[in-house]
């Protein structure tokens, strides 16, 4: 082949095409064709649709989807609250450095961690109720991971308070790559902090923003097994209170022995995560432009 | 050698002749290393998958020095994590790679895999007196066969605070028998204090261990259990959600620890045993250092009687157990080494491990010397007991309903009605999502009715 030729750097590629299509293309085929099967160990018969269509008439199911749709309205509050950090840390306020590592302290620690630490502070008896007790703020004392009607907010706190710490770092980062000439000029110009923030700063933000809320949406459909898991006593708990698709997933699979029942699941969320996926990468392109 | 090699080498300041010298010593070490490790080429090699020392400490302990003393094969045991005990050698099984010993639990946690051609029925390796002295349970039994050996007991006992029970002034003696007597003693501590009932439901074992002492109530055979789950019999009569309504009334009437829902099952037991909970359910491999940090102030007793079944009221004991793969290329070794576990020289050094009783009738029990534990022995384990209905349960329900309508009882509000609905839907699901089993449990159900 000659060295200007096309297919050339296709050629330099091919080995790991092929790797990563042997290693993610094949089980993904395997996937598919478990949710068509009743799987009793590694195989079974044919049955076309039916565990979609049995998934699919489960309450259970639409109450795990219900819980990822609500995990949805942490991604907002995130936006704001990382912006308005990254915003401050990029006034280099005194002690920013400092305030930034602590800030993003949530995010290097592993999340069963911290889901066991929090789980114990927010114990009906731990220390955050006695905290609240003893500044007499009895009406705040809540049974935070042990009441249907909480649990799942608790982990939504969890949530945001780890989560934020990334966006806080992506917005930073965007901050310190911006022109700085455009905001002195506007600093000469008396604009106030938050007139700068708002007509400045994070107008050229957008791309990063957009980046930072799919992302996020991502995670809070297919990366917060770990949250629940331990939050929820390992079975998306109290009851079903905190039961997500992939506690679904993994319940099917290995508790309940319904592999092709996992499957068919595991390749709805595969799609669902494809489209915003294609939502990524569709934003990436057009911030490249 | 490589370069790179070689380099190393030399940096680390040897001469080549030197590093060809260590490298041809270091190859000869491990070739004879291999040699001296490998046992000789007669002896088969067994692979032996287990569990349970996350349970019973000591275990492993034991189980290494049974090994060193069996002389008929090379055992390599793999302990394995709770998570994977079943799914991974269903796995293995179904690849023709299975280990030829394999930890089973009870009931549906082994009988699936009995079903599936994955287990080879030890009735027909292994010596029937010895097996019959294992006291494998009821729910080894499946086609006439019996698929599991008994390995160590589990008896189920409900604590209850001996000193709360003074400070309520009730004789703690004489522990409820009764709903009523067990409403009447809540009240007393209540009274006194003390928070009354549960432990920790978290987790949701606890939820679990209530079915298995409740459920049973009105239940005249085990093999009604598994006929509420093929649709013979239906959660929603009342006499099969009664046990969920009893629940409810304890919340409703206060009697429930504040925290526990919160609380995981451990940590809810140790409230009973640290003096801040009057009655909560246990197991029994715990008692012999409970009643040691408490002084014997921990009794034992049976889930006081509402229903009107013919198991209410009999202590509860689940069974560890072993079994053979169908896979295994050494079936009558490995049973050989089962036997051999039930050697009565065996069975005394499993208690000298784990402080702990073995399931075979050949134990010596005259070593126990704790009064609690003996007691615990005597009334349980060789009483009139029933074995955990529990273990009855396919996967599905288990998770979606014993779990969450117990904890739903106790977090949520939910009534008994509400829960015997609930458990109605689910064993609905189970037969829609599992076709092919119910035929397997129909015919469980008709063996373990007919005893």
């Amino acid at each position: 082949m000659r060295r200007n030729s096309p297919l050339l750097p296709y050629l330099f590629v091919l080995p790991l095409a092929g790797l990563l299509s042997f290693v993610f293309g094949l089980s993904l085929v395997r996937l598919v064709e478990f949710s068509f099967k009743q799987v009793r160990g590694v195989d079974g018969p044919w049955i076309g649709l039916r565990n979609y269509e049995l998934v699919l008439g489960q309450p259970l199911f639409w109450e795990a989807v219900r819980h990822n749709i609500q995990l949805f309205l942490v991604i907002p509050v995130m936006v704001v609250i990382a912006l308005a950090l990254a915003l401050l840390l990029y006034e280099r306020l005194p002690g920013w450095r400092i305030h930034r590592t602590i800030l993003f302290l949530p995010y290097v620690l592993a999340i069963p961690i911290i889901a066991v630490v929090m789980k114990q502070m927010f114990q009906f008896s731990g220390p955050v109720n006695a905290v609240l007790s003893a500044l007499s703020l009895d009406f705040l004392v809540l049974d935070w991971i042990g009441s249907a009607d909480v649990a799942l907010w608790t982990v939504m706190a969890l949530i945001l308070w780890r989560e934020t710490a990334l966006g806080v770092i992506l917005f930073l980062s965007r901050l310190m790559a911006l022109d700085e000439t455009l905001i002195e000029a506007a600093r000469l110009d008396g604009a106030r902090w938050r007139h700068r923030a708002w007509y400045i700063l994070i107008p050229q933000m957008r791309g990063v923003i957009e980046f930072f809320v799919v992302i996020s949406a991502i995670t809070m459909l297919s990366a917060v097994f770990a949250y629940v898991y331990v939050i929820g006593g390992g079975r998306g708990g109290p009851g079903t209170a905190t039961m997500v698709i992939e506690l679904y997933i993994f319940n099917a699979l290995i508790r309940t022995s319904l592999p092709g029942v996992a499957a068919a699941v595991s390749v709805m969320l595969f799609l669902v995560s494809l489209i915003l996926i294609r939502a990524l990468f569709a934003l990436r392109r057009r911030e490249e432009e | 050698m490589t370069t790179q090699a070689r380099r190393t080498a030399d940096a680390a300041g040897l001469g080549r002749r030197r590093f060809l010298q260590a490298g041809a010593g270091f190859g000869a070490l491990t070739l004879t290393g291999g040699l001296v490790g490998r046992a000789p080429a007669q002896t088969p090699a067994l692979d032996m998958w287990w569990w349970g020392e996350q349970e019973l400490p000591g275990l492993q302990a034991y189980l290494d020095k049974a090994i060193a003393a069996f002389d008929l094969a090379q055992i390599t045991p793999m302990l394995q994590d709770t998570a994977v005990v079943i799914s991974q050698f269903q796995t293995a099984a179904a690849a023709n790679d299975p280990p030829d010993i394999q930890y089973l639990w009870n009931g549906i946690y082994h009988m699936e895999s009995v079903w599936l051609g994955y287990l080879a029925p030890l009735s027909d390796v292994m010596d029937p007196g010895i097996l019959a002295a294992s006291n494998h349970g009821p729910l080894s039994r499946f086609d006439g066969k019996v698929w599991r050996m008994g390995w160590y007991p589990l008896p189920m006992p409900w604590y209850f605070n001996k000193d709360l029970f003074d400070r309520a002034g009730l004789n703690a003696d004489a522990p409820p028998a009764t709903w009523d007597d067990l409403l009447a003693a809540c009240e007393a501590l209540k009274t006194a204090g003390i928070e009354p009932f549960g432990g920790g439901v978290q987790d949701g074992y606890w939820a679990e261990w209530y079915l298995t002492h409740a459920l049973s109530q009105n239940l005249d055979t085990v093999g009604d259990a598994v006929n509420l789950f093929i649709g013979d019999l239906d959660f929603r009569e009342p006499r099969y959600h009664q046990h969920w309504v009893k629940l409810a009334e304890l919340r409703d009437a206060g009697f429930l620890n504040k925290d526990m829902a919160s609380l995981e099952l451990y940590p809810g037991i140790d409230l009973c045993v640290n003096g801040q909970l009057g009655i909560c359910s246990s197991i029994g491999t715990r008692l012999p250092a409970d009643a040691t940090s408490t002084n014997g102030r921990i009794g034992c007793m049976t889930l006081p009687v509402f229903g009107v079944g013919a198991l209410a009221g009999r202590p509860v004991v689940d069974m560890q157990g072993l079994g053979i793969s169908a896979g295994s290329g050494a079936p009558d070794i490995a049973a050989r080494f089962l036997e051999f576990l039930n050697a009565p020289a065996q069975l005394a050094s499993f208690w000298e491990a784990t402080g702990w009783i073995p399931a075979a009738s050949g134990f010596d029990d005259s070593v126990i010397s704790d009064p609690s534990v003996k007691d615990l022995w005597t009334r349980w384990g060789k009483g009139n007991n029933i074995t955990n209905i529990t273990n009855l349960m396919p996967g599905q329900f288990y998770e979606q309903a014993a779990i969450p309508t117990g904890q739903n009882i106790i977090t949520a509000g939910m009534s008994g009605e509400e829960a015997g609905e609930l458990a109605a839907r689910v064993a609905q699901e189970w037969r829609d999502f599992n076709p092919d089993l119910v035929e397997n449990y129909r015919t469980w159900a008709a063996e373990l009715s007919a005893g």
